[in-house]
């Protein structure tokens, strides 16, 4: 700086009238200027005010090197930034695992399994169990065709878990082309044995149109029971919620006694939807692990022949009649 | 999952110092200095941070891709390459950084240079 020197070529940002404003009202004029007198750019603060007991109209300039301090505001911006990414990334991450979880088990499973770690089995007295499979699946021709199949089990069990949804039932699982769906689990419904009936009638309908313009055709078997069920996570380092008990079972071992389309509804169920559907009763038929309580013997047999074959009651098991209309 | 030597020097709070040291120093070097001549001093401490935190296993890091485009206007050559490894080692032993730390440190920097030397000079 030479003596003589005008201050605005110093500081080039200095605006004279804002100075003489600001000076003349008490106050001090500043700004922030980069120099760069070698490589590094250095950073300075100015100030101008009216020095103390100046009576010429002397003002006093302030220089400070902010340097540092822009440097670090930068690198703080910066930062700052990264780990807003990595936390937006983070998010994202934590959604999908999200997601992923929740197709594995029911939304209230997977709040106790976050929250405490573990989760504990759960009985459910009022639940209907549907079990779904399709009829002659190795046979038909789309089976040695891998990519195909997947495609075509795809949309079929994306449409059946829609109307499951829609119903407020719960997809549990599938396994090759079996489809299983709860209702009453994990949340209670009053309605679980109509609203598993309604779903199963909508799989059957949407099978049938689906059929009429696809080059395969498709045809299902439902078995539907009602009864106490045990739900629970199984698994340590892979995860898969499951259900379990005869409520289960009984479901499983109607499906292969129906016919094509067909749907099948054990006693249990249809005691609780015969008043809103057309059932046709298909009286007694002896199903394998569901002996009679009173005909078995009380303790139980072991080695060959175990699984008790004779003495078995025969089930009462009724269908819904199809193509069925709901009273 | 091992702790990164970012967290291990505890964070961003005393890793900023080293990323000032050492800053100052690759303006300073006549090799390495000459290459930021024209950029501004917020995009240069940016890169400085983003630098430091990624090979220190800090919140950032970049693929090979992004390294390449980002280096590959400034035709860098393996001369500079190699001082500002040399400066970064010294940085961090004046930071009393361990010795093994450096060498992982260093290695990783290393392992980088066929993406960021597109310059044969």
């Amino acid at each position: 700086m030479q003596e003589g020197e005008p201050l605005d070529r110093l500081v080039p940002a200095l605006d004279r009238a804002a100075l003489a404003e600001r000076l003349a009202s008490g106050a001090s004029w500043k700004c922030e200027m980069e120099v760069k007198p070698k490589r590094k750019a250095i950073s300075l603060a100015i100030e101008m005010l009216r020095a103390e007991g100046a009576v010429d109209g002397a003002i006093m300039v302030q220089c400070q090197n902010i340097s540092k301090v822009k440097e670090l505001e930068y690198m703080i911006d910066s930062y700052s930034k990264m780990i807003e990414r990595q936390n937006r990334d983070l998010r994202k991450e934590k959604e999908r695992v999200e997601r992923l979880l929740l197709n594995i088990m029911p939304r209230p499973v997977y709040e106790e399994w976050k929250k405490f770690g573990v989760t504990t089995p759960q009985r459910f007295d009022d639940a209907t169990v549907l079990m779904l499979d399709f009829v002659g699946f190795t046979q038909m021709s789309v089976a040695h065709d891998p990519p195909k199949l997947i495609a075509e089990l795809n949309d079929i069990f994306t449409a059946f878990d829609r109307i499951v949804e829609q119903f407020g039932c719960e997809r549990l699982k599938t396994i090759g082309d079996a489809y299983v769906a709860v209702s009453g689990i994990p949340e209670p419904n009053p309605d679980h044995a109509r609203s598993i009936a309604r779903a199963a009638l909508l799989f059957v309908h949407y099978l049938t149109r689906r059929n009429q313009a696809s080059e395969f055709e498709w045809r299902c078997r439902i078995g539907i029971n009602s009864g106490p069920v045990i739900g629970s996570i199984v698994g340590v380092q892979k995860y898969v919620y499951d259900i379990f008990g005869p409520g289960v079972n009984l479901a499983a071992r109607l499906e292969p006694l129906c016919g094509p389309m067909e749907i099948l509804v054990s006693g249990s169920t249809a005691a609780l939807i015969r008043d809103d559907f057309e059932l046709t009763d298909r009286g007694e038929h002896d199903i394998r692990g569901f002996p009679d309580p009173r005909l078995a013997p009380r303790t139980r047999r072991r080695g060959p022949g175990a699984g008790v074959r004779r003495g078995q009651r025969a089930s009462r098991i009724t269908s819904i009649t199809v193509p069925i209309r709901m009273r | 999952m091992a702790t990164s030597l970012f967290d291990k020097y505890g964070g961003f709070a005393s890793i900023s110092k080293v990323v000032m040291a050492f800053y100052d120093k690759v303006l300073e070097s006549d090799v390495t200095g000459p290459y930021f001549d024209d950029i501004d001093m917020r995009r240069l401490v940016d890169h400085q941070t983003k630098f430091i935190a990624s090979v220190m296993g800090g919140p950032a890091s970049f693929g090979d891709d992004m390294l390449r485009r980002a280096h590959a206007p400034h035709r860098i050559d393996r001369a500079a390459f190699d001082e500002m490894a040399r400066l970064l080692r010294e940085t961090l032993a004046e930071f009393g950084y361990a010795q093994a730390d450096i060498d992982t440190v260093l290695d990783r920097i290393e392992s980088k240079s066929r993406v960021v030397i597109s310059a044969d000079a």
